[in-house]
């Protein structure tokens, strides 16, 4: 169920890749100075926790999820709602403080389960664990309840996070638990991503001294555009040398063949071939030569699309791993290329050109012969 | 008889660097439909030259070369193709088969040349070779063949479009004299059957006596013009 990437959607997360201080920790009031950047849609924060373990007493099934993410429910179900669609489209008719939202994989952990973990209105022990210095022992595990408002649809990865892998809890109620005002990551709408960077660079004007880092992903497309581009060009150039290349070697092939065979020219000529037919040969023989090397050219050239694109793919990961945005279905971008009729044809088309064009001046000469020189060549 | 082809005062020279070397110094003479007509003397006689000049593959400095009434000094390149195609057939000494295609497919290659349809083309190409004696022998390349075989398909493409006049450049010169003898008399009863008119080129005298007149050319000039036996017969 992969959708358009999602450009409107910005990411701050805490700290930066370069060197300065960095923010760690987000607040309420950066939440309310971001929503007053214009462009802004809306701003909502979440927090964080991982590996949290979900039992179900009805039915005595345990899961664990990946991501607990605490939100702010009625923001953040506006900001994502065409991501936040419940199954069998039961939804909580109200967020209370103890709801809870099951992403779908988190709901059937693989593939062949077809019933679910848990539904609507079923109660769930959650078991948090928890780091603090002035308990001892430091970490702990605690169980709290919560009741499921209901469950997600499998929506795959639109942007650079993927809630399949996801549960939802109020962030009143988190907060509560951990006895802190903190979060973690804000996410941004803005009204246009053509805006997206402009708006990138104002939020990040808001904390300085501190540096926070946000993902955009109009800059990451444009990235990758660019990395693209780049290719492109190289391909480019390196496509222009060798058909030049290829081209004067089509000539000189060409004319060792012509000097060869003048003896046979000479003989078609004295049976009655007209120079035109000659020409004609010879073109129809460098047109061949275009065919037979476009289709070669077309095979190797998919081969080594796939083999670059697989390259390339690679080397895309995201930035931010070992996080919350590292799930089995983030962990590559992938480029898969793609081969229209249309310029596979007009590949072909251009290599025939380019062996007509070098091959008409052998075949010209060809066809040029003097019968009786021709018959006289040895 | 009427003259298929007219020889008028034909001159032509070639020069090599800074020297001029003339080959045919005025040349006339008549060629009569369907006769066998033997053009003989020494080597540099200008002999090819004259052979080259009738069947237009070359064109002369001075004179006329008529054929079907006009003058192929007036032709283009083009015409003179479609004449060389149509109304003429040449045989040389080395043969000049294209060493690649089989003897079925070096007959063929005038018709191809002039379009005709494959069916027909193959019909055609089997019987011509029938004709000389290579039905056995048509999937051959040039290089299994023996000289005479070889001598004998270019005489089947030479005759294939069913031309007028099959100019023939010492076709025996390559020959041992039996196999030499056997093309001639071949040449011979191809004339006599398809009434077509036959030019040999030779300076072999023994070849020469087999056709109907001889044309003795010497430095470029008719010493003279014999009519054999074999003519006065008739
Ligand atoms: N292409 C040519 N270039 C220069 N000289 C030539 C050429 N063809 C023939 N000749 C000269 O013209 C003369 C007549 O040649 P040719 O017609 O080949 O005589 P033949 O066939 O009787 O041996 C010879 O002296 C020959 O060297
Ligand atoms: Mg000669």
């Amino acid at each position: 169920m992969q959708q358009g990437f999602e450009l409107d959607s910005l990411t701050v997360i805490p700290g930066t890749l370069f060197a300065g201080l960095s923010r760690d920790r987000f607040y309420d009031y950066d939440v309310e100075n971001i929503s007053k950047i214009s462009g802004v849609k809306a701003a909502t924060q979440v927090m964080q926790i991982g590996n949290v373990t979900l039992y179900n007493s009805r039915n005595n099934k345990t899961v664990k999820a990946f991501v607990a993410t605490a939100v702010n429910f009625t923001d953040f179900v506006e900001m994502f709602s065409d991501r936040f669609v419940f199954e069998n489209d039961v939804h909580p008719t109200e967020y209370e403080n103890d709801t809870i939202v099951i992403g779908h994989k988190v709901n059937y952990p693989t593939e062949d389960d077809i019933i679910p973990f848990a539904v609507a209105n079923d109660t769930i022990i959650l078991t948090l664990g928890v780091f603090n210095q002035t308990h001892f022992p430091p970490y702990y595990e605690l169980n709290y309840s919560f009741t499921v408002g209901g469950t997600l649809q499998k929506k795959g990865t639109p942007g650079i996070t993927n809630f399949d892998y996801w549960i939802f809890l109020p962030l009143e109620t988190v907060r509560d638990i951990y006895d802190t005002l903190e979060s973690d990551l804000i996410f941004v709408e803005v009204s246009d991503s053509e805006e997206s960077e402009r708006v990138a660079e104002e939020i990040e004007g808001l904390f300085p001294p501190y540096k926070v880092t946000i993902l955009v992903p109009l800059t990451f497309i444009k990235q990758v555009d660019r990395i693209l581009t780049i290719v492109q060009i190289f391909l480019m150039s390196v496509a222009s040398i060798s058909l030049l290349v290829a081209g004067i070697g089509i000539m000189n092939i060409m004319t060792v063949s012509v000097v060869e065979r003048t003896r046979e020219i000479g003989i078609l000529k004295a049976i009655g071939a007209k120079s035109s037919t000659v020409l004609a040969m010879f073109l129809t023989e460098a047109m061949l030569i275009g065919v037979i090397g476009g289709l070669i050219g077309i095979s190797t050239g998919y081969g080594l699309s796939y083999a670059l694109a697989y390259m390339l793919s690679s080397f895309m990961q995201p930035q931010h791993q070992g996080t919350a945005f590292q799930t089995p279905e983030t962990q590559k971008m992938t480029i898969t290329p793609v081969f229209s009729p249309e310029w596979t044809a007009l590949a072909i088309i251009f290599a025939i050109i380019v062996c007509i064009i070098f091959g008409l001046y052998p075949a010209r000469k060809a066809a040029k012969l003097d019968p009786i020189e021709a018959l006289r060549y040895e | 008889m009427t003259a298929i082809l007219g020889v008028r005062k034909v001159r032509k020279s070639y020069r090599m660097g800074k020297v001029i070397i003339p080959a045919l110094r005025g040349v006339s003479f008549d060629l009569e439909e369907s006769e066998f007509l033997a053009i003989f003397g020494p080597s540099g006689s200008g002999k090819s030259t004259l052979l080259h000049l009738m069947g237009g593959l070359d064109r002369p400095d001075e004179g006329e070369i008529l054929i079907d009434g006009s003058n192929i000094l007036e032709l283009d390149d083009d015409r003179l193709a479609e004449l060389r195609l149509t109304r003429i057939g040449f045989v040389f000494q080395f043969f000049n088969l294209l060493p690649k295609l089989t003897a079925l497919r070096n007959v063929e290659l005038p018709l191809t040349i002039a379009g005709i349809s494959e069916k027909e083309t193959l019909q055609k190409s089997r019987e011509i070779l029938k004709l000389v004696g290579l039905e056995e022998r048509i999937n051959h390349k040039p290089s299994e063949l023996s000289g005479g075989e070889q001598q004998r398909v270019a005489i089947a493409r030479a005759l294939i479009n069913n031309p007028k006049i099959v100019l023939a450049d010492e076709p025996t010169g390559n020959l041992d004299t039996k196999t030499g003898w056997e093309i001639v008399q071949l040449m011979r009863k191809l004339n006599e059957k398809k009434d077509q008119t036959f030019i040999v080129v030779t300076h072999d005298p023994n070849i020469a006596e087999a056709a109907d007149r001889i044309i003795h050319l010497k430095d470029g000039v008719i010493e003279g013009i014999k009519e054999t036996p074999r003519r006065k017969k008739q």
